[in-house]
Order: C-alpha cells, then structure tokens, then sequence
C-alpha cells in the first residue's frame, strides 16, 4: 500500500513580475493562476483520502504561510458554515482557506516593498520547515499507539522571478536540507526568465524542471507533470532538465562565476584569490597566490591586514 | 477477473463494477462524487493516466507509451493501469493512444472544480445554533459499537452471549447470505455458525471487511430489483461526506432512504434522534470507504481498538497469552483455545488438540489460526524468526491432518472374470495406464479410478467381441 503523500506548493506572488505577465502574450492574470493551482491541488487531494498540501507564498522581501491556517479553531467553524452540496468539502477548505489568505497579504503589500526581490529562501524554509514536521510528529498521547506513517512529501515552485544571486548560500542550503529530507523540488517555471538556481535545486533533489511555453495551457502542464509521486514517477517519467548550469555565485560579491576559486579547507568560492577565506579564516600561501597571478591584496580579504 | 490485470491491485468494488454494463456505468459516472470515489480506488499509475488526460480535449486520444520509463516492469504496470481503466469503462484504448470517456470526464472535472447543481456530495443539515453537534469520537464510538457487536455476534456463532447487544435480522440475513455464517439446522432456525469464510472475513482488516460486506449488499440490493447506480451511487455520495457534518434526506430517492435504514445497522451512519428521518450523521466508517488505508478510529475507548496492533504472545509449551480486553478477540481466540484465566488486561489460554479440533470443525482451518497468530503477534514476538514457535505451528497442522486420515476416491469395482487370464489382460491394460487403485489376484476383484473407467470398460468390450 503506498504512502499518503503530501505537496508544498511555494507561489511566487511579487506584483512586479506578474503585472507583466497579465500584459504578456499569452496572458496569464495572477487570478486565473490562481484558480489553476486550485484544480491542482484539488487533484492532489483526490488522489488520496490522506493526502495534504500546504501553501507557502513569496512576496517581496518577506515570506508567509498561506495554508493551513494557522488558528485552527476558526478554519473549522468557518468550513462548516457554508458546507456546499456541489463541491468535495476537502476541496472547499482549501479554495476559501487559501484564497482568503492571498488577498490578505496581497492587499497588504505597500508601495516600498514591492521593488523587493521574493523572499524565496524563506518560503522555501518555511516549507521544509512544515514538512519536517509532518515527517516527526509528536508522540501519540498514548503509547502503544504506532505513530502515523509519514507522508511522502515533495515540493512544487511556481518561480516568475529571476534568480536573486544574493540568497545564493541560503539557497543552496535549503536544497541540502531538502536532499537529507528526501524531499524533491519540482519547479515549474512561468516567465523566461533565467533559473540556474532552480535548475539546480530540482537537479540535486530529484524533481522535476518544467518551463511552461503555453501559459494558456498550465493547468495541462500541471497536472501531466507535477501531479505523480515519487512512486508513481517510476513508472510514468516526468521531464527534468537535460542541461543543467551548475555554476555557483561567489561569496564575495554574489555574482555566478564561470571560473571561481575555492577554499581547500571548507569550500567557499570567490571570484577572485583572496589571501585569507572570509568564511573561515584560514590564511592561505602567498606562493599560491602569487602562482594565481592575483595579488590579493586589493580583494575583499585584504581588509584583514595580512602582509603578502 | 481475468489473470492479465492484478487483481489483487483491484479493488473489490471495482472488480463488481467491470461485470456491470456500460449504461449502467455511465449513468453512474453522471455523479461527481461517485466519479471522484471510483477514481480514488484506482491505483497509483492509473490514476496518473487519468489526470493526465483529464484536461484534453482531443478526439482521437493521446499516445501516453512515450511517458513509460523503459523498464519491464514499468511498462506492465502502465499495460495493466490501462486495462483496468478500459474494463471499468472509464477509457478507450486504440492502437496506443488513450482516450478518457466523455461521461467520466466530464464527471471528474466537475467534481475537480466544484459547482453545478447535481447535490451528489451530500446536503448538508443546516442546524439553527449548531450547538449541540455531535463529535467525532462519540460518532466513533458509536461507529465501533455497531461494527464490533456484527463481528462478536459472527465469533459468537449466534449465541451472543454478554454485553453485545446482537445485530438486527437484516445483518444476520445479509451474514447468512454472503456464507459468512450458515445456519445450524434448517432455514428457519435463527441459530448460526460462523463458517470457514467467515473465520476468513476475521482475518481481514476492518476497511476490507466493509467492503467484503457491502459488495454482498450490493448484490442484494440487485436481486431486490433496486437500481444499483442510486445504490452505488448513494455508497460513494457517503463515503465523500464530512465526518461531524450533519446531512439531510431531502434530496434522496426512496431507495436511498431506504439503504440509510439498513446502513444504520451497519454503523455507517448515525442518526441522533431515532424517530427523526430528515438527517443524518455519516460515520467514520462511510466516511473512510474511498480511502485506500484502514480505519484509524479516534475514539475515546482507543485503547480497544489500538490492542489490533498485536497482542498475543505464544510459548512453545503451547500456552498463550493474550494482552488485550477486548471482548470481540477474547471471542476470536476463544475459538481456537482453551482459556484459563483472564485479568485486568491479560488473557492466558492454551492450544489444545479439543481446542484446536473444535476450531476445524467449525470449518476453521489450521492456516487461518497459524496466520491469525503471526498478523496479531506481539511486537516482543517479532524478534523470533519465524514469529511463532516451530513445534505449535507443526502440531496445529498434525492436528488438521488427523482429520484427514481417510482418502476417498471415486471409482468402479470390477469382478467375476471369466479366466484368471482374463484378468491378468484387464489387470495388465490398466496398470499401464495407472488408474488401479486396488486389485486382489485372488478373488479376481479390482478397483478402477473413475477416469480411467471408460478405457477400461472399452478394452473389456473390444477383447469380448474379439473372441
């Protein structure tokens, strides 16, 4: 019998990116996304009476969470209030849970934030956060009880934003933790923007890397692509990418290097050779630095006061 | 079933529903909820299928094989996927390319996104305060109740003895009918045994059980001359219901008024006030037919229905020791053994040839008691391998098989022979073809298995006619 399984959907919802989009040809208005993400999670709910889904929104320089609602009390009454006879009443504690929420936060949003990059790392955080969670639940009041089996959990990224270099540390980490977790990231990407650090988070964790080329036709995509599980996957494949860019954005100045230098004790990058890594201190041999042909002295480490 | 698909990955409402013909199937898809139930109950990579094609509108299907990893086995489950879906009609299949039956489709889609006037989710029961709801745990108490006081009436074999109040006539005529129990003495006499089916049935976790149960419902309900899409229809309208909601009956025909009065003896549903026909409460029993794990009951006497777990301890001295206090497997193990004394939280029996020979004559088999034990054995059990001691499983099946001391075969007699000579030719033909179960060269007598009767009988003929 094959586990429930659960999905963390982490939206992209900065105003900038997808007022552009709604002018964009095809179109795709944040609402009309919106209500396609819903049949998508509908359809995950109806795989499975255990399955679950959380959301996780992205906004400019700040992160929330968007379902489940955190005051449980409220949802179940409010659920119960105008229980409809045409609709799967899971189905319904999302769509209002859900999209109560997001006009919450987007109402909410103010003039000076918007400029913000998407708080992507914190989402992403806060979503692993949940899942973890979900995977080691507390222990049962009563003891002989078997705890319940933890949900396969994935993660779908819905990214129309290009990729913010500066959370390049953070990010990677998210995807490590994700990888212990056993936790695929499936990205699904709406504008062209370029991706290479969701190129690699679906890489490195198994997950599918979809870019959505008919945006009228998304919610094909996302229930073709992002709806299998993990064992399901075995039997029906689902596209990753072929060529993935794995460069990496220094330490230093936070910019993706073709060609970057690295430190033999604990592996940072940087752009150029440093005379002492910034990370871990570690002083390194002029000789080396000299064979380099970088001086050093004029790079970020030379703020240290070493004499070459 | 036929052998190409994997039955044992179908589930048994499903198997009922491929025999059903397609009108009927496609009226039943007509309702959401019923097309959402059937798609839950599908396996994994069917159910992929399915949403892979729900949002297409082609006309001529789509041509899946290039999304089949390239492995055998994928590729068999993807065959075997799709061929369930072609028998229970819910897609076509032409030269490789899949298409999704309009009638499911469209079925699907509206249950997806919600709206529409087809009321097959259920009418809820708009109470003015919503004051005095009823919780979950006092709906699964109730739930358990009824569930547990069928399956000790069916352990009992009849008497129900004890605390249990016994199950209505309609239960025991459906227990009787699905062969799960059979009556001592005729017809009319309201005495019954639980058969080696049934016994089986035990064995079986609560989900399968419903189901084992209903599906008989189901064929009753047929031979009743009830229209099974309102029947089945009405099953899976239940099984997408909100436990703790209350619904109301306004909307239903009168069959299924009708199946709400028989499920209220079943435990799938409660009502509060017993004289008050217009609502209804589903329990967690109707609620969880869609889902494809066991119940998980969060009832307040949890600890009855936690003790499943395991809880039996078996020692090769043949003793036992059965930590739980729930009556109905007391009951179940009172079967099979002869218990000496009981506690607190403990029974403590002992396999015996009387206790065991008892159990086979119920029809019980030994297997079913051996796998009895192991499914229900104590975690401290499991450190044994295998779980139960070697000698208790040897001599429970030494005990079966010393019911099976005498081999009947069916045969003919074959005597008064002419000639020894004569005898010798018969004796000699039927030997080479080995059908000779007895023979006495003395008194000219053999003993023919009845295959073997024909040929035997044709040679005697043709010799005769010969001389």
């Amino acid at each position: 019998m094959s586990l429930p399984a659960h999905i963390s959907l982490i939206l992209d919802l900065t105003p900038v990116p997808w007022a552009a989009l709604s002018r964009a040809s095809p179109p795709l208005a944040l609402r009309s996304f919106l209500a396609q993400a819903l049949v998508f999670l509908h359809a995950h709910l109806a795989l499975r009476n255990e399955n679950s889904v959380s959301v996780f929104g992205a906004l400019p320089g700040r992160s929330v969470g968007l379902y489940p609602p955190v005051s449980r009390g409220s949802r179940d009454r409010g659920a119960e209030e105008g229980a409809d006879e045409n609709t799967f009443h899971v189905f319904q504690q999302v769509d209002e849970g859900l999209m109560r929420r997001v006009e919450e936060e987007v109402a909410g949003l103010e003039e000076v934030e918007e400029d913000a990059p998407p708080a992507l790392v914190g989402a992403l955080t806060k979503s692993l956060c949940y899942i973890n969670r979900l995977a080691n639940p507390p222990p049962p009041l009563n003891p002989t009880d078997a705890p319940p089996p933890a949900p396969h959990a994935r993660i779908v990224l819905f990214s129309v934003s290009p990729d913010a270099s500066v959370a390049y540390i953070p990010f990677m980490n998210c995807i490590f933790s994700a990888q212990k977790l056993k936790v695929p990231i499936d990205v699904c990407k709406i504008d062209d923007s370029e991706v290479i650090f969701l190129h690699q988070a679906s890489d490195l964790t198994g997950g599918a890397f979809v870019h959505v080329d008919q945006r009228e036709a998304l919610l094909q995509y996302l229930s073709m692509c992002f709806l299998s599980e993990t064992e399901t996957r075995k039997t029906l494949a689902v596209p990753t990418q072929d060529k993935v860019d794995f460069r990496a954005a220094c330490f230093c100045h936070k910019e993706i290097v073709d060609i970057g230098y690295v430190c033999s004790v604990c592996l940072s990058i940087f752009c150029k050779p440093v005379a002492q890594c910034s990370t871990c201190h570690t002083n390194f041999s002029p000789d080396t630095l000299v064979r380099f042909g970088g001086v050093g002295m004029n790079g970020h480490g030379a703020s240290n006061g070493t004499t070459a | 079933m036929s052998g190409t698909s994997q039955p044992d990955q179908l589930p048994p409402i499903h198997s009922f529903l491929t025999t059903r013909p397609q009108t009927t199937l496609s009226r039943l898809y007509a309702r959401p909820s019923a097309c959402l139930a059937v798609f839950r109950l599908l396996d994994d990579v069917a159910r992929q299928i399915v949403m892979s094609l729900l949002w297409l509108d082609s006309k001529t299907g789509v041509d899946l094989t290039a999304w089949v990893s390239p492995s055998e086995t994928a590729r068999k489950h993807y065959t075997a996927a799709v061929l369930g879906l072609v028998r229970l009609h819910i897609a076509k299949e032409g030269s490789g390319r899949i298409l999704i039956l309009p009638a499911f489709q469209a079925g699907l889609r509206r249950a997806l996104t919600g709206g529409g006037e087809h009321r097959s989710f259920g009418v809820p029961y708009l109470t003015a305060g919503g004051k005095d709801q009823m919780t979950t745990e006092q709906l699964d108490d109730y739930a358990l109740e009824r569930w547990e006081s069928i399956l000790h009436f069916m352990v009992s074999s009849g008497s129900s003895i004890g605390r249990v109040p016994p199950p209505s006539n309609a239960v025991i005529y459906l227990l009787r009918r699905s062969g799960l129990m059979a009556s001592i003495g005729g017809e009319r006499n309201p005495d019954s045994r639980i058969t080696s089916q049934g016994f089986q049935f035990l064995l079986e976790d609560s989900h399968t059980q419903l189901w084992d149960l209903l599906l008989q419902y189901l064929a009753m309900s047929e031979d009743q001359g009830r229209d099974l899409v309102e029947v089945i229809g009405f099953l899976f309208m239940l099984g997408s219901m909100q436990l703790g909601q209350e619904y109301s009956t306004e909307n239903l025909s009168d069959t299924q008024k009708v199946m709400l009065q028989d499920f209220l003896d079943y435990g799938l549903i409660y009502r509060r006030d017993p004289e008050d026909h217009t609502r209804f409460y589903p329990t967690r029993l109707a609620t969880t037919l869609t889902s494809t794990s066991s119940l998980a009951f969060t009832s307040s006497k949890h600890e009855k229905a936690a003790s499943s777990e395991g809880f039996i301890i078996l020692e090769t001295n043949y003793r036992l020791y059965a930590y739980t206090e729930n009556p109905l497997q007391i009951a179940v193990l009172n079967l099979f053994i002869t218990l000496h004394s009981r506690f607190e939280n403990l029974v403590v029996g002992r396999l015996t040839r009387e206790s065991i020979k008892g159990a086979l004559a119920n029809g019980i088999t030994a297997d079913q008691i051996i796998s009895y034990l192991t499914v229900h054995a104590h975690p401290m059990m499991h450190k044994n391998n295998p779980i139960l001691p070697v000698t208790v499983q040897d001599q429970i099946r030494l005990w079966e098989l010393e019911n099976n001391r005498l081999q009947s075969d069916n045969g003919y007699l074959y005597e008064d022979f002419n000639s020894q000579g004569d005898f010798d030719l018969v004796l000699s033909y039927a030997k080479q073809l080995d059908v000779v179960l007895w023979e006495s060269r003395e008194k000219r007598k053999m003993f023919v298995r009845e295959d073997g009767h024909e040929n035997v009988r044709e040679f005697i003929r043709r010799r005769a006619e010969a001389s």
